[in-house]
């Protein structure tokens, strides 16, 4: 499956009720170890109730600068939450369905800064 | 002398955008139809250009990464696509202006019908691009292009009575022979022909090019607030000049003769051939900036190998697309178009195209994974958001001004 | 609903955020493409997701057809695709960095193809500046 047939798509809870779009994928390179780098392990989904896309992340990493674009951001993804991906039941292109009783996690990311 | 080279860049960069054919013209026209008061304006401008130059060379010094990949980082594929769709476009409308503008240049200084002279130009634009190092080609074009300064000193040689210029300047009003409406037309159009995108594609692909790093920062600043004010210094002395000379007889400028006018009055054909050697050399220096922009956007957004600084055959596609768009612009201008009247239309649309590039470079000037704590400051936040809403309303105010003076007619 | 803190070890990457539209370039810094799209194996679309089976992983960076049906919609067929494998990814940053040389790659055939058959033939194609 390619990324871009998951991004956008609806995800409902178990009983079908509607709770959001997935905005982002999430990937922990901690796998099984490659030549290079381990595997990228999809670890869940990022579910935003209101925004259709993704927007920087600027509601995962807490970056504040340049206000007032960094606070509209972030508000336009309140409520933003990570589903694991032992909660996701099904997945069909455009369509993703939850388990019952999955439960929603925070998104933050730690700080990523450039070492060079 | 290699203190002045050390910001041939961006003296390069900045005479490309301020001082190139149409901005020659336009400036001349202005002045001639508004003495100085759309001074404010180009000071306006020229601040906008530094703030945004300067995130731009800084982002691309402290990550490596130049302004296309950014805005495609950005913006995604589709957003980024309408970016790269109207950048590239205006590029290749001012490319072709400046071709067309280096054989108007040669027949100031020839006689000779420019026609003949465009495939020449064009044939050295692309030999320099594809031969030439890059270093080679800022400090010459750039060096030439500083003796465009003989506008300045036409205007003290003039004896202008400078308290009527100053109270041009300081209390402009819309002369009664013009209306509103194109009184602000030609502040868009002069706004837009300072922050042009292509100077800032050109100034971070060039960082690139010169391999700056985080410890070239001092250069990078020191080329935008060198590089930028003498471009706005010398467009005001070209608009000073037509505002002395030309404003008092009511001289419609239409070609570059009107613009050198005054100069030759002024200092005689010393001076006249100072200007030449400028208008030359900065024509020429901003077709290379064109060329090398349209190559830069395309390369970066695609993802393809880009440089000067590696051989044509390891930046095969770079190369190949400035070779289709200097063949393009020939063949555009072979078909009788005025290149003056196509950059008109061209910084027009170029303060349209602005806010989708200007805002990556605002937002990733913030972003710590790319910048460290090279992150902008309070006070370059403030004046970028200030910025982002001066650049949004000229942008917006564009079109219709275009569309309702009939371009300033 | 309560939301919850995770604690993981290894690198997080939110796909959108820090991959996609990234440049990629290869083990000596010579742009390759951006990341066109990303493909994820383990991923049965429209079946159940087996709780036991271990969780999907990317096999491929897409490069070059993918970025056409991005811009205008629609889906590449498969066989047209230029996979870069993840095994030959040796770091995600602001860029992705590969651990190959880029000529050795089959989704580089485009810029081999103009290299060879048109710059290399100019004279000079194959110098450097001066």
């Amino acid at each position: 499956m390619i990324l871009s047939d998951l991004i956008g798509a609806q995800v409902a809870d178990a009983e079908g009720t509607h709770v959001g779009t997935v905005v982002d994928v999430r990937f922990v390179i901690d796998g099984n170890p490659g030549q290079l780098l381990a595997d990228a392990r999809l670890a869940g989904l990022l579910v935003s109730p209101h925004g259709r896309s993704s927007t920087w992340g600027y509601e995962r990493s807490g970056a504040t600068g340049p206000w007032p674009i960094a606070q509209w951001l972030r508000w336009l993804h309140r409520g933003l939450f990570l589903v694991h991906w032992e909660d996701v039941s099904m997945v069909d292109v455009g369509r993703v369905a939850l388990r019952a009783g999955y439960e929603r996690h925070d998104a933050a990311l730690g700080p990523r800064t450039s070492d060079g | 002398m290699k203190r002045i080279f050390a910001v041939a860049l961006g003296i390069l960069t900045a005479i490309g955008g301020f001082v190139d054919i149409g901005d020659l013209v336009t400036n001349a026209v202005v002045g001639s139809r508004f003495g100085l008061g759309l001074v404010w304006v180009v000071l306006v401008g020229v601040v906008g250009i530094c703030l945004y130059a300067n995130m731009a060379g800084r982002v691309a010094a402290v990550s490596g990464r130049a302004t296309f990949e950014i805005i495609r980082e950005r913006l995604g594929p589709r957003a980024g696509f309408a970016n790269l769709a109207a950048s590239f476009l205006i590029n290749l409308l001012t490319l072709t202006a400046e071709i067309g503008g280096v054989a108007l240049a040669l027949q100031l200084a020839s006689g000779v019908d420019p026609m003949l002279w465009v495939p020449l130009a064009a044939f050295g634009v692309w030999i320099v691009v594809w031969r030439a190092k890059f270093d080679l080609l800022e400090n010459v074009t750039g060096m030439l292009g500083l003796t465009l300064i003989v506008f300045a000193v036409a205007l003290f040689l003039l004896s202008p009575d400078w308290g009527s210029l100053a109270g041009q300047a300081l209390a402009p009003t819309v002369p009664s022979s013009e209306s509103v409406a194109t009184y602000w037309f030609y502040a868009v159009a002069l706004f837009g022909a300072a922050m042009t995108p292509y100077e800032v594609f050109f100034f971070s692909s060039g960082a690139i090019e010169e391999g700056w790093k985080r410890k070239d920062l001092m250069t990078e600043r020191l080329n935008v607030f060198v590089g930028f004010p003498l471009g706005g210094l010398l467009s005001i002395a070209i608009a000073g000049c037509a505002a002395v000379v030309l404003l008092p007889e009511a001289i419609s400028v239409t070609s570059l003769s009107q613009v050198v006018l005054p100069v030759a009055q002024a200092g005689g054909t010393v001076a006249l051939s100072f200007a030449i050697v400028g208008i030359l050399a900065a024509t020429f220096g901003a077709a290379l900036e064109t060329t090398l922009s349209s190559g830069y956007t395309l390369a970066q957004y695609f993802g393809w190998s880009w440089g000067k600084f590696r051989r044509p055959a390891r930046a095969a596609r770079f190369h190949l697309s400035m070779i289709v768009c200097i063949v393009v612009g020939v063949l555009i201008l072979f078909t009788g178009v005025d290149p003056i009247a196509v950059t008109e239309y061209s910084v027009v649309f170029s303060a349209v195209a602005l806010p989708l590039t200007y805002l990556p470079i605002l937002l990733v000037a913030n972003d710590r994974e790319y910048m460290g704590t090279e992150v902008n400051g309070r006070g370059a936040n403030a004046l970028g958001v200030v910025y982002l809403v001066i650049i949004l309303i000229a942008a917006l105010a564009a079109i219709p001004l275009l569309i309702l003076t009939g371009a300033g007619a | 609903m309560t939301i919850r803190r995770d604690q993981t070890a290894g690198l997080v990457l939110d796909a959108q955020l820090h991959l996609l539209d990234r440049q990629v370039l290869d083990r000596d810094g010579v742009p390759v493409s951006t990341v066109d799209d990303v493909e994820v194996g383990g991923i049965r679309p429209g079946e159940p997701v087996d709780p036991a089976a271990p969780p999907p992983v990317i096999t491929d960076l897409l490069v070059g057809t993918e970025i056409a049906t991005r811009i205008f919609g629609g889906r590449p067929p498969a066989s047209r695709r230029m996979p870069i494998s993840w095994r030959l990814v040796s770091d995600v940053g602001t860029v992705v960095r590969l651990g190959v040389a880029g000529d050795s790659l089959d989704a580089g055939w485009v810029e081999r193809w103009v290299s060879e058959h048109i710059i290399a033939r100019i004279p000079g194609g194959r110098h450097d500046p001066e």
